[in-house]
């Protein structure tokens, strides 16, 4: 069974088209991360799964159901752009309105779990506007996580957060999977981030969905590279480019050969030419590379 | 397979949780103690000022016409005028003509337009219609809590109304063949009016949602266009025709502007 089945949806904003035919199929269990850049449809879709936002048309399935169906939307949590509290009760309060608000039995209780599981435990009692950046978006998680959904809807969960916040927030995402038996939607423009967590991905580009695949498709997509560090690095590269077709200068400085058959080849032949490698690595390209490599054969930059 | 089973929820259910978090809410934040406060001292300041000022002569420097301040006669002025009285005789607009409980009905609107607008300027609104697809709960609920806030309101004039007439020295002789049944009949009348004013009120700020300015210019633009209607519909010589036909007229505008609130919020963006 699929958690999220949308098919030929379309949504526009006067002359705007701002989701265009999106076809999408999200599997139950899965954390599916949502890709696309700025304005390519993300947050418009989720808001329309969510239903925040009628589509212009098209279909939304939730569980087999339709997304507007009362029962099936009772167990959606979701933290769309910034959590929806009240910056001058405490996040219990705010907690304990979202648990009435969902009539839970044991709010205290839930509400008690939730804050374990955002790592909050000991923040229950701070006034929400008082709370960091970070603590704000678990608090979010938090509040999506009462009454155990059986959809969590994230929308760029870790936008702004530090290196820390971050790392926290990959180990909520960890232990949701573990402890829920959710299925998450999260979008991000941390690639690098969300390539830990996902493993079912879909990227968006101009409102159209134009590749879904599994965390094994895309290990198997991703091209390997060597990486190299000589004792002259623009020598070396003017000297690789001539045997092999594909040498790129990393941010770190070093240089990948993305044709290279073995790395010993590649040690080979600059020895040969008088050049010493000094570093070598073999390794795949990250998520963030396959989505530039993507959008540059898509013609997009 | 995983099997995924999901819980039948009674409108009634979900009727109740929203009123319980809207109650919550409202007594929870100070609004509602700013505005049940303000319309318990509006009157005794109107009252004491009034009175102390009656009988000033202000001359106007450019044509040197001069006008006697006018008084309140009795505290039951403040409350309403009594209908059907003579149209020659009744006073040009002044004091006491502007500054009396119809006030209340505008600070209803404010309440309203708050109360609604931080649900979607919090960004409450999300959680909240991410898990009701159905807004009839929380059209009733907010339509309910605009009700009872509203009728606090109403009940702490009255109570200013009296407070302030006795620290003025005012007659509580009512005059004009009003007796105590009428005043009791004007004041349902007066409370059950809210019923009218709410769901007028709601369905702007639900158009409006997170634009607090729009549905308070449009809130107070409609109420004035029915300012001049209240002390027809309560009078204070009422009757039990008054309070009636408040209901009645608060039951089709609940019903009727709840029923386009939901529309609007079915097809509008909610955020």
């Amino acid at each position: 069974m699929n958690a999220i089945e949308i098919r030929n949806l379309c949504k526009n904003f006067g002359e705007k088209q701002a989701v265009v035919g999106l076809n999408m199929t999200v599997p139950v269990g899965s954390v599916y991360g949502f890709i696309g850049e700025n304005g390519s449809g993300k947050s418009t879709t989720e808001k329309m799964i969510c239903g925040l936002i009628r589509p212009s048309s098209g279909e939304i399935k939730l569980f087999g159901k339709d997304y507007q169906d009362d029962y099936v939307r009772a167990k959606i949590g979701v933290l769309i752009e910034a959590p929806g509290c009240f910056p001058n009760y405490s996040v219990w309060n705010n907690l304990m309105l979202q648990a009435a608000n969902l009539s839970l039995k044991n709010p205290e209780e839930e509400i008690r779990k939730v804050l374990k599981t955002v790592r909050m435990e000991g923040s229950a009692g701070n006034k929400y506007k008082n709370c960091s950046l970070g603590m704000k978006q678990r608090i979010g998680i938090a509040m999506a996580l009462l009454g155990e959904p059986k959809l969590l809807v994230l929308d760029e969960p870790i936008n702004g957060l530090d290196a820390d916040g971050m790392r926290i927030m990959r180990e909520v995402i960890g232990n949701i999977t573990k402890n829920y038996s959710t299925t998450v939607l999260i979008s991000s423009h941390v690639l690098g981030e969300l390539e830990k967590v996902a493993t079912h991905y879909g990227i968006i580009r101009q409102g159209k969905m134009i590749m879904e695949m599994t965390a094994e498709e895309l290990e198997n997509s991703c091209r390997t590279f060597v990486a190299i560090n000589t004792s002259n690095n623009d020598k070396a590269k003017a000297l690789l480019l001539t045997n092999f077709s594909e040498v790129k200068e990393a941010e770190n400085g070093q240089l990948r050969i993305y044709d290279a058959e073995n790395p010993e080849a590649v040690v080979a032949f600059l020895y040969e030419k008088g050049i010493l490698v000094n570093y070598l690595n073999t390794a795949k390209i990250s998520l963030e590379e396959y989505y530039i490599d993507l959008m540059n054969q898509k013609g997009v930059r | 397979m995983q099997k995924i089973t999901f819980e039948k929820q009674t409108f009634w259910n979900k009727l109740k949780s929203m009123i319980a978090v809207d109650f919550k809410r409202a007594f929870t934040m100070p609004l509602i103690y700013i505005m049940i406060g303000a319309s318990l001292i509006a009157p005794i300041l109107i009252l004491v000022m009034v009175t102390m000022m009656e009988g000033s002569v202000s001359v106007n420097p450019q044509t040197g016409v001069e006008t006697v301040m006018e008084g309140f006669d009795n505290v039951w002025q403040i409350i309403g005028t009594v209908s059907g009285a003579s149209a020659n005789a009744a006073p040009a607009m002044d004091m006491t003509a502007m500054c009396n409980i119809n006030l209340v009905y505008f600070a209803i609107a404010v309440f309203v337009c708050l109360f609604v607008s931080d649900d979607f300027k919090s960004g409450y609104s999300k959680n909240l219609f991410t898990v009701r697809s159905c807004k009839t709960d929380y059209v009733i609920s907010k339509t309910l809590i605009g009700m009872v806030c509203g009728a606090g309101m109403i009940v702490a004039f009255f109570i200013g109304a009296f407070l302030g007439g006795a620290i003025s020295g005012l007659s509580f002789n009512t005059g004009d063949g009003v007796n105590s049944s009428n005043l009791l009949f004007c004041f349902f009348a007066k409370v059950l009016l809210v019923s009218v004013f709410v769901p007028i009120y709601l369905a702007l700020s639900v158009a409006a949602k997170q634009r607090t300015w729009l549905s308070l210019v449009c809130s107070f633009g409609v109420g004035s266009f029915l300012f001049m209607m209240i002390p027809l519909i309560t009078p204070l010589n009422a009757t039990i025709l008054n309070p009636v036909l408040c209901v009645v007229g608060g039951t089709a505008f609940s019903l009727g502007l709840g029923y386009v609130s939901k529309i609007i919020l079915n097809k509008t963006s909610l955020v």
